[in-house]
């Protein structure tokens, strides 16, 4: 590895890697092995792959959940020493807290930071409104439906104010038309937060629909097999998907992962 | 580590039952109580063990009205309840959650926590009056030894089994350590807290009426004892039927207190609260 071009690279780009790896059980594991990748600001880049290819260990790796056993990784040019208000990120649970109204589980990350004001909580409404929920700005969790939560829960991404969003299979628990739907407004928020977005997925064709690039990953050790650009403009329609230059890409994606998937 | 139940979804009794299951229900009482009745004066019950209705009713006359001499027995009973549950309770749920967040005791309790599971309480009794003698002190011990267990257990694994989701939530907005107690272990325990609460409540009742039949100078446990012994089944029954009136309202008191505090367990808790909360921040944003 040539050390000061990649750095300087590296400073450049919204959210760099390089040889980025991460071994479990005393490295007998390897979960994720040479991860180089630079991503531009604003972008969305989809991660797919089948269980066991290290997504999801990337995703945790760039929010500074686990520690990285080999390589480098860097949001705005600073090293990812643990968690940090510039990336946040989404799981594939809600995960909101029940005794909570929906208003108040958006809050939670201001919280953290400071006690929380007037403005926190009509920017707090806003993010609500503009993920659908107006209405229920005050409703808890148990009272509303999964497509629902995950949309709080999105909500409450947003609210952090970091501008790296990492999304791991956010609406993978939900029905195929509500995650239809949801992706499609998961772009429009994104494009107008201006976001660097980070999606996990085992779904191929959701993966392209929604990226400007995916990264293809295989496991056995978990890396990045292949860079793939989607070059459709913005806004896509679903209908998109039975386009056969959109077809052409699924099936590169599938050569990559081989007979596997 | 077993969670003591207690979480069952809250019953109503009585109240919300429609008008005729109501009625249904008076008339098989008083048939029941009818043939009690019945049966006593017929001499197909003995009157000396199964006094009849109306000489138990007699009785609460006259321990309440004409010598009110149950008052003070009554007032013994539940300052002790009131003080051993408090004392109890609060020594299990401190540490319970002191042991919850002490990885390292944590790992080694358990065995003494099934011994001390597997060993009934009372048995102790004895022991706890000949090291603090006779009198409110060995009784609130017996009392506190029985309500101790169940917020212990219950707090302690309310504080372990934080969900896993819920904490690399926390940890990923950057929590530190204080505002993942307060505003997550906490909260989620709260429920949990809760049921032991009110089992220890009901077993403080019960270690109550042990101390008493133990120590035999006043409350209501004693009060049964001597009227037992007297042969004064009326009054006797007097007394059962006075507890049994005590346990009902402390089951509906910390129900209320439940449903007040983990308001979330319940629609009518979540529309209360959610209304209060729209209320208040409606106010606040004109």
């Amino acid at each position: 590895m040539d050390g000061t071009g990649d750095a300087q690279q590296m400073s450049n780009s919204v959210l760099g890697a390089r040889s980025l790896g991460k071994t479990f059980a005393n490295g007998s594991v390897v979960a994720l092995e040479g991860a180089t990748f630079d991503i531009r600001p604003g972008s969305f880049v989809s991660l797919v792959g089948p269980s066991g290819c290290g997504k999801s260990t990337l995703l945790r790796l760039i929010a500074g959940l686990i520690e990285r056993t080999s390589g480098q990784v860097s949001v705005h040019g600073t090293d990812v020493s643990g968690p940090r208000t510039d990336v946040a990120m989404m799981f594939q649970k809600a995960t909101l807290l029940d005794w909570r109204t929906a208003i108040e589980n958006v809050l939670l990350p201001t919280e953290m930071a400071r006690s929380v004001t007037k403005d926190d909580q009509k920017h707090a409404a806003e993010l609500l409104k503009l993920v659908g929920l107006e209405e229920f700005l005050f409703a808890f969790p148990s009272q509303l439906s999964g497509g629902m939560q995950q949309r709080v829960a999105l909500a409450r991404l947003l609210q952090t104010g970091a501008d790296v969003l990492l999304l791991d299979e956010p609406f993978g628990a939900l029905d195929e038309f509500t995650r239809e739907r949801l992706n499609v407004e998961l772009m429009r928020i994104v494009g107008e937060v201006k976001a660097t977005t980070l999606f996990v997925t085992h779904n191929i064709a959701e993966a392209i629909f929604l990226a400007d690039q995916v990264f293809v990953m295989t496991p056995r050790p978990g890396r990045i097999a292949a860079t793939i650009d989607v070059p459709f403009e913005r806004p896509r329609p679903l209908s998109l998907q039975t386009s056969p230059e959109f077809n052409t890409l699924v099936a590169e994606v599938r050569d990559v992962l081989g007979d596997d998937h | 580590m077993a969670v003591s139940d207690g979480i069952s979804p809250p019953r109503r009794i009585g109240l919300t039952m429609p008008r005729r299951r109501l009625l249904t229900h008076a008339v098989i009482f008083l048939v029941l109580v009818g043939l009690w009745e019945i049966g006593s004066r017929a001499g197909w019950l003995d009157p000396l063990f199964y006094p009849r209705p109306s000489n138990i009713l007699r009785s609460f006359w006259l321990i309440y009205v004409q010598n009110g001499n149950v008052w003070f027995h009554l007032y013994a009973t539940l300052g002790l309840v009131f003080a051993g549950f408090v004392a109890g309770s609060i020594l299990g749920v401190g540490l319970g959650a002191l042991v919850g967040f002490q990885p390292l005791v944590r790992r080694f309790i358990k065995p003494y926590v099934i011994v001390l599971e597997a060993t009934p309480r009372i048995a102790v009794a004895p022991l706890l009056i000949a090291a603090l003698g006779f009198g409110a002190p060995s009784k609130i011990a017996i009392i506190m030894l029985v309500c101790f267990f169940a917020p212990f257990i219950n707090t302690l694994s309310g504080v372990v089994n934080v969900s896993e989701d819920r904490l690399e939530l926390f940890n990923s907005l950057g929590a530190g350590k204080m505002q993942v107690l307060r505003k997550l272990v906490l909260p989620e325990a709260l429920p949990v807290i809760m049921a032991g609460e009110r089992l220890a409540l009901t077993a403080a009742l019960s270690g109550a009426l042990v101390a008493e039949f133990i120590q035999r100078d006043q409350g209501i446990g004693s009060l049964i004892l001597i009227y037992t012994r007297n042969l004064n089944m009326a009054s006797a029954f007097a007394c059962i039927f006075t507890l049994t009136i005590i346990g009902f309202l402390i089951f509906r008191g910390m129900e209320w207190i439940d449903n007040r505090i983990a308001f979330w367990n319940t629609e009518a808790g979540m529309a209360r609260v959610g209304t209060k909360r729209a209320l208040a921040f409606r106010g606040a944003h004109g």
